[in-house]
């Protein structure tokens, strides 16, 4: 899975502590999240796209391991 | 009861055998302060029934320290515990099959008259369960700083 939260969240100009803050996780959830070494439940994912105003598939995308 | 209120009640279960954040020091201290009384009584005076009292008080210590709270503990958190659980499982068991052929074979080699292979106690495996969760739990929070 990969994502682009990253820029997302640069989009937006806040750092990963504020938008762990925002949604209620902690710095290391979203950094885990950001270098894909963790995949987000649906309600977290969620809660991202109310904070990016952007659909879930906006930000995150199957690679081609997940596809197959 | 649908699903989602099924999730929430195992979420909301858990949650309630948690401890609060504090705890955890106060377990880590309880652990630590019991081992160095076990060595302490080994070396001075080794009275077996100050030695079962202070067993269980580092198996007390380890399972507060195992059922605290983080200071945010959220699903990324839950997770690593669910799998340093598992994996605490998994080595407990291995543990629990195979040091009793290691102690036969050693005793083989050292008495070989005196050798049997001999039942692991309930502290031993409760130890290694605890001991092997708190420890893999840290190690893996600290590859998702």
């Amino acid at each position: 899975m990969k994502n682009r939260l990253k820029i997302e969240r640069a989009i937006l100009d806040i750092t990963q502590e504020e938008l762990a803050k925002i949604i209620g996780v902690s710095r290391q959830t979203i950094n885990s999240i950001e270098k894909n070494r963790y995949v987000p439940s649906t309600e977290l994912a969620l809660k991202l796209s109310k904070v990016f105003d952007k659909t879930v598939n906006d930000f995150f995308e199957l690679d081609d391991k997940d596809k197959k | 009861m649908n699903i989602k209120s099924l999730v929430d009640c195992e979420k909301s279960k858990w949650e309630k055998i948690q401890l609060p954040n504090t705890y955890k020091k106060i377990g880590i201290g309880l652990a630590v302060f019991s081992f160095v009384l076990l060595f302490i009584n080994a070396s001075t005076i080794n009275n077996i029934e100050y030695r079962e009292i202070i067993k269980y008080g580092i198996l007390v210590g380890l399972l507060i320290t195992s059922i605290s709270k983080e200071k945010i503990e959220d699903e990324l958190i839950t997770k690593l515990r669910m799998q340093a659980y598992s994996f605490a499982f998994i080595v407990g068991v291995i543990y629990t099959l195979v040091l009793p052929f290691i102690d036969f074979f050693v005793d083989l080699i050292i008495k070989a008259d005196e050798a049997s292979i001999k039942d692991m106690g309930d502290w031993n495996v409760l130890w290694i369960l605890l001991s092997v969760q708190v420890l893999y739990f840290e190690k893996l929070k600290r590859t998702h700083k």
